[in-house]
Formats: C-alpha cells, structure tokens, sequence
C-alpha cells in the first residue's frame, strides 16, 4: 500500500467536513473520487497532502507516519498536489512556475531548468514557457499546476478537479496527458465531476459523500447503484451498451 | 491605597484602549486587514474634539458626538477610495496603504497644528471625586466610563442587532454571506466607519484627561495592535479585556519602574506574546 | 538592456568627475546609502514579499555599534562593524522565529513594534549615549578611522557596498532560493505544496536583509560621525528604505536604485524649497507617494514601465 489514509476527520469548530473516511491506494492505481460539491473531498485532500492537520486519523505513506507531519514533508516524500482553484505563480513564467517544483530534486539552477523544459514539453506547455502565468487562461493555469508538481516527481499525485472547464479536444488531451503521467510510474488519485474522465481513467471509484466515503473500497469496479444514486440514470461506461 | 488609586486609573485608561481596539480587531477578523493609520484615527478625534470645545465652544457631549461622526465618515471615505480597491492586490500594496495613510495623517497634523503637546480648555469636567477612598480625577472617571458603556454597547450591536449579525456574516464567509442577499462591500464600509468612529470618539475621551500631540498617533496604534492580539483575532469581546489588562500594565510600570518604561513593557509583551501565546485570550491566530 | 549595464556603472564610476563639488558629492553619497538600504530591505520586502515596516531596527544596530566600540574603546569605528551585523542576525532571527509561522501582518506589527521598543530603550540607556546618541572621532587619527574630510572616498566606499548588495541581490534571484522567495511572495500555500521550506526560507531572507542594512547603518554612522535614536532608529528611516524600493519597483534587482534616483534629488529639492518646516511635508509628501503606490501602481515605476513601453515603442514604430 503506498497511500493508506484510515478515520480521517477534520472538524471546524462544530461542523465536521470530513467525517471517518478511509482510503488505501496501491501503488500504480489509479482512484477516482466522485461526490457532490460541499462533500468534503477538498479538505479530504488537504488532510491527506499535509495542508491540514486532521483531527482523527492516521495518513501513512510508504509505511511513514505523515500524519502531522508539514505540507512541505508531504512534498519531499513524493506527495504532490493540484488545488481545485488554480493556485499558479501569477507574475512568473511558466518556465520559473515549473522550475519552483523542480527545485525540489534539483538544486542546481541548470538541472532545474532542464527539468522543467522537458517537463513543460511533455505537458504540451513548450509554446507558452516565456508567457507570465496569469496571462494563460484557466485550461492553462490547470495544466501549468500539473506540470509543476510533476516537476517534484511524486510518488503519488492528488488531482483535485484537475480536468475541470475544459473543451472537448482539451478534455481528451488532459486525459491522454494523465494517462502518459500513470505510465511514468506515478500513482494517481483524481477527484472528477466529469464522468468521462473517471469512465476511462479511474480503476476504482470511491463515492464521497458528507464527509464520508462509501462503499467498501476494496470494490473493485463502482456500485451500479451508486452510480445511478449519484450520477443519474443513463451514464454508462464506455463500451457498455444499453 | 495609592496602589488602588493606579489600579483604578489603569482600568479607567485601559476601557479607552479596548474601545478604540475593538473597531481594528473589527476590521481584522471581517477583511484580514490590518489598519496601520488606526492610532491616527484616535489622534485626529482629539484634535477634532479641541476644535470644537476652542472654535464652538462645546462640551464633552458636542465634541463626542462630533469625533464620532466626522471620523465615521473619514473611516468610510478611505474604505471607499483606497481600502476596497487595495483589498484585491498584493500584500506589499495593502500594508503600504494604511501604513502610508498614517504617515500623511500625522505629518499633516503635525504640520497643520506643531508638534507642540496640547490639551482641551478648562471644561465643566474638572476636580476629583472621592470613592471609598480613592482619589479620581472626574475627566478620567467620565471619560473610562464612557469608554466601557460604548464598548459594550459595540459589542450589543455586532451581537444583537440585524446589522451587526450581517456584519459578523461577512466576516465569517463572505461567500455565504453573498448568498444570503448580504452585500460585504456597504458591510466592510460600515465596519470602517464603525472602527473609525470609535477610535474618533476613543480619542475625544482621552482629550479629556490628557495632553497630546500628532505623535501619540503612533503610540496608539501600536497599543492597539498589542490589544488586539492579546484580546484574540478578531474578538471583540477579547478586545475589551485586553485592552483593561494593557491599561492596567501600563499604569502599574509606570508606577513601579517609572514613566519611561510605560511603552517599553507594553511592546515587550507583545514580543513575548508572539513568540508565547500569538492567538490571544480569545482568538484564533 | 545590453548596454544598459555598463553604461550605468560607468556613469556611478565617473559621477564625482562628471558632477564635480561637495554639493553634488553629498548627493551622490545620499543617493547610495538610500540605494542600498533600500536594496537590503528589498530582499526580504520585495522578492519575498515579507513586509517590514521596522528594518531601522537593524539600520540603527549597524549604526551604533561602530561609534560604540569607538567610545568604549577607542578602536576604530570599522571594527564595530562585524558586531553590528552579528546583533542584527540575532534580532532578525529573534523577530522570524515567531512571527513567520503567523500570518503576514504579524511580522509587519512586530517589526514596527519591536523598532519602536528598541529606539525607546537605547533613549533610556546611558552606556549608549541616552537621548543624546554617540560621536565618532572628531578627526581621524590614522586612516582606518575613515574620517575623511572630502565626501569623496565615502562615495567609493558606498558604491563598492552599492556593489556587493546588487550583485549578492543578483545572484540570490537566480538561484534556488531566489525563486523559492518569489514563490513564497506569489503564493505561500502553493509553494508549500512544491516543497518549499518557507519558514526557513522567510528566515533567511530577513537575516540576509538584516545584514545588508546593518552594513548601511555602520556606513552612515562612520561617514557622519554621530548617530542617535531617531537618526539611527527612527520610523522616518524605516519608511525611507520602504519607499525607495517601492516606487523603483519592489522585488526587483533595480527598483531601490531607480527609487533613489528618484527620491533623492527630490528629497533635496524639498528640504530646500520648504526650508525650516520642510521635514513635515517632506513626509507629507512621502506618506502620499507610498498611499498613491498602494493604490495606482503598487509594482512602482519599474512595472510602470512594462505596462507602458511597449505602447511607446508601438507608436514609435508606427510613426
């Protein structure tokens, strides 16, 4: 198990977000993470990538205790993360937005950039490198956050409606792009409203709902009931026929 | 019983500090905003108060009422003009706005009315009143419990009026606040002047007992500051508290080390309280 | 901008030739110090976005210590200057340790808090001279008590300390800490979340910033020869070296040098044109300078001009 994450809670003053959730990734998986807007997956998120400390629970990565442990600690130890509101570097380039991830593994100036460069081409960025980041639009700054925590080479990924807002052609070059990030070995979990992408991508599904995950997560393919319960009637996976 | 008598005294000035301090812990816990020209505020309701005691000869009633409304009105002119548009940019352009406002307040204090100390005319407040024992100059005694009656009733009008539960809404989740049909920018231009007007009427009060002149605007403001982060982020009640407690320090060193040191043990405690205990009494940091 | 570098060194190098006289030398010298106090802050305040609004804390320490160790000792007043910044790294640790785990406005409240508390208490202490401050030497009495009676050596001094700052400043905005700064600046949680050590960067920014401007203090106090609280410590210090970097263009290797440029002469023309009085509404003038910035164009004259050459070459172009 390389993420395994047991009574997570996280309570704000009296309301509590997250409620005892559970979720083990294996590594090379590939999880989605479905729910409602307000459910929680959010902060969910910021207890598992050490941006908040929760308030019951255990996070274990690689067998390490994370759990307390700072945002920055996540980093290091191969955790990385995209924020749902594109939290890019605004005045920089997007060549010094990447280079900042970078810099993690390489502290050296020109190993940095190197890296960033090749990961700036591999995400389909190469003809913005020089451009500030607040001058690409959103589907930009989406895909300059990946290229920068890629650029950290995690371990395991946190994609937090990463594929959000985009055109068709731009969905289907988002996904491919997710699909290339899996085959470099790095291990995904994806909170998508987008059905398509969680059809095609995820292995297991795991249903967020109030705070709480659903379903035993051992479930190998998601719960046709709790599709239809929180999706509606009529989406199907692909190659399924009606 | 000369120990009471301090004691009384700090208290009686300290109701003042947490009446001027709780607009800024106002302004703090609603927008995450510090305001740098704060203690200018309670400077220019001194000197608000002296012309209208020397110009229209009024009392401790007119010069209140006056601090108190041309100050509300300066607090909503500068939200409006400089405080709204700051708000979305960078941090280095919200600290210097405030920061640079206070500067302009008090040079243009100092240059309109010198640097030489001043204090209110001979009032109808004068003399000393003998409580069990303990000698208080009536100015003082008016005018902290003044402070301590305007204070509360602040508090009663963030906690039990439909303003005010609109106000504390806006600090909590602006968001939500939108949602419910609240507009934030007329909320945070109310807390302006609110804060504004308080600090206004805070330093029409202490015009009362004490001689100033524009560079008690510093002073203030950094009391202030060390007010409110001992009373907690954004806790009003906490301000109240806090600013007796620094009240009563203040008097008590300058009883104890000497006049010079009054200042000095304040900004130490602030320093402790940052590397000891930053959230305060009531607050969360 | 090729020839841009070159040209401005040779222009600083040759200045005292080209404007000749006390007159213009007093300026010149003027000139650097505010550029380099100016730079100092400009680490901390600008790239990292760290807003001290007491650096004079570290200025004054800086200032001191030279005359301190002149008048306790004899020694030289250059000797005090290793002291100086020795006191000034602990002072800024003292103030980051705390205050950087906290929101901004903390650090910016404490450092106004904590200059304040210290212009008081050097006020107060007698072995540092009390409210009426310290003196250098009143004639030197070998070389290396650096009392020079033409304004002349102290404006090579200064410029080769110009120097060592710009390109310190130079090469920290290159380097992995240069751009862990300006990720801290741009957005604190973000650059968490890429393994950013911010604390420990914030800290060290404000330490090498303190370093610098201690610098200043030490050569300002060792080219006047006198130094008291408000000249050492005084808020109107603090302000000075925030303004200057600010108007030139906070967070970038020119902005304090450009605000100087600006600032100075300006500063001059004041103090002579209002005379007596002019001290207040030289800092009437500041206070509404630094409120236009925050509200017009916080980046200052240096983002000024992205935003508007590009238009001016357009119609250069065009015409």
């Amino acid at each position: 198990m390389l993420l395994s994450a047991h009574n997570i809670s996280k309570a704000f003053g009296s309301f509590l977000a997250v409620r005892d959730a559970d979720l083990t990734v294996a590594e090379g998986e590939i999880i989605g993470l479905i729910g409602p807007n307000g459910a929680g997956k959010s902060t969910f998120f910021n207890c598992l990538a050490g941006d908040t400390a929760p308030t019951t629970g255990r996070v274990l990565f690689d067998g390490i205790d994370v759990t307390r442990s700072s945002a920055e600690a996540h980093a290091r130890a191969g955790i990385g993360r995209t924020f749902q509101v594109p939290a890019t570097f605004e005045d920089m380039t997007v060549l010094e937005n990447v280079m900042v991830g970078a810099f993690l593994r390489h502290h050296h100036r020109g190993a940095a950039r190197e890296t960033a460069l090749r990961i700036i081409e591999m995400t389909g960025l190469a003809r913005q490198t020089a451009q500030r980041a607040r001058s690409l639009g959103t589907p930009g700054r989406k895909r300059l956050e990946i290229a920068r925590v890629l650029a950290t080479e995690p371990r395991l990924m946190l994609l937090d409606e990463a594929l959000a807002g985009l055109t068709p052609t731009e969905l289907q070059q988002a996904i491919a792009l997710v699909r290339r990030i899996h085959e470099l070995g790095v291990t995904l979990v994806i909170v998508e409203h987008i059905m398509e992408v969680i059809m095609t991508l995820a292995q297991r599904v795991l249903v967020f709902n109030q705070g709480h995950v659903h379903g035993k997560p051992h479930e190998i393919v998601a719960n046709e009931m709790v599709i239809e319960a929180y999706l509606g009637r009529g989406h199907r996976r692909r190659g399924e026929t009606p | 019983m000369l120990l009471a008598q301090v004691i009384v005294g700090g208290l009686l000035l300290g109701a003042i500090y947490a009446l001027f301090s709780s607009g800024l812990t106002l302004i703090w816990g609603m927008m995450n905003f510090i305001n740098f020209a704060h203690g200018e505020f309670v400077m220019l309701g001194m000197y608000v108060a002296l012309l209208v005691a020397v110009w229209l000869g009024g009392g401790p009633g007119a010069f209140g009422f006056a601090a108190a409304f041309s100050l509300f009105v300066l607090g909503v002119v500068v939200y409006i003009s400089l405080i709204r548009h700051v708000m979305r940019g960078p941090m280095l352009a919200q600290i210097l706005s405030t920061f640079g406002l206070a500067l302009l307040l008090r040079y243009t204090a100092f240059w309109i009315f010198s640097a030489n100390f001043v204090s209110l005319p001979q009032v109808s407040l004068s003399g000393t009143v003998n409580v069990a024992g303990i000698l208080m100059p009536v100015p003082q005694l008016v005018a902290g419990v003044a402070a301590i009656v305007l204070t509360f009733a602040l508090h009663l009008l963030l906690t039990r009026t439909t303003v005010g539960s609109q106000l504390l809404a806006v600090a909590e989740d602006r968001n939500a606040a939108m949602l419910m049909g609240i507009r934030p920018d007329r909320m945070q231009a109310l807390a302006w002047g609110l804060a504004a007007g308080s600090a206004g009427i805070a330093g029409a009060l202490m015009a009362l007992s004490y001689p100033w002149s524009p560079s008690v605007g510093e002073t203030f403001g950094l009391t202030a500051f060390v007010v409110v982060t001992l009373g907690g982020f954004g806790s009003v009640p906490g301000a109240m508290y806090a600013g007796l407690i620094i009240g009563l320090i203040q008097t008590l060193s300058a009883y104890w080390f000497g006049p010079i040191y009054k200042d000095i043990v304040v900004y130490a405690l602030f320093a402790a309280l940052l590397w000891l205990r930053p959230q305060g009494l009531m607050g969360k940091a | 901008m090729k020839w841009g570098l070159p040209a401005l060194a040779a222009l600083l190098l040759f200045y005292p030739f080209i404007f000749t006289g006390p007159f213009y030398w007093d300026i010149g010298v003027a000139f650097l110090l505010a550029a380099i106090s100016a730079s100092a802050w400009n680490i901390v305040g600008g790239y990292a976005g760290q807003v001290s609004v007491g650096h004079s804390m570290f200025f004054g320490v800086g200032a001191y210590t030279p005359l301190l160790f002149y008048q306790l000792w004899g020694l030289p007043p250059v000797a005090g200057v290793p002291a100086g910044m020795l006191v000034s790294l602990c002072l800024a640790l003292a103030i980051g340790m705390p205050t950087f785990r906290l929101r901004g406005h903390y650090f910016s409240m404490a450092t106004i808090a904590v200059a304040e508390l210290i212009r008081i208490f050097v006020g107060t202490w007698e072995l540092v001279g009390a409210a009426i401050g310290l003196q250098g030497p009143a004639v030197g009495r070998a070389w290396w008590d650096l009392m020079f009676r033409s304004e002349l050596p102290y404006y090579y001094i200064f410029l080769a300390v110009l120097a060592v700052v710009l390109y310190t400043t130079f090469e920290v905005e290159r380097s992995r800490f240069g751009y862990y700064l300006r990720a801290i600046k741009a957005g604190e949680r973000a650059a968490r979340s890429l393994g950013v050590p911010v604390r420990a960067t914030k800290l060290k920014a404000l330490m090498l910033s303190a370093l610098f401007t201690s610098v200043a203090g030490s050569l300002y106090s060792i080219k006047t020869g006198f130094v008291d609280p408000e000249s050492g410590f005084g808020i109107l210090v603090s302000v000075q070296m925030v303004i200057v970097a600010a108007l030139g263009g906070a967070g970038t290797l020119f902005g304090p040098l450009i605000g100087a440029l600006i600032l100075v002469p300006l500063q001059t023309a004041t103090n002579t044109w209002f005379g007596g009085g002019g001290s207040g509404l030289t800092y009437i003038l500041y206070g509404g300078i630094i409120v236009l910035l925050a509200r017009f164009e916080p980046g200052g004259m240096h983002e000024w001009w992205q935003r508007v050459a590009p238009r001016l070459m357009r119609r250069w172009h065009a015409a």
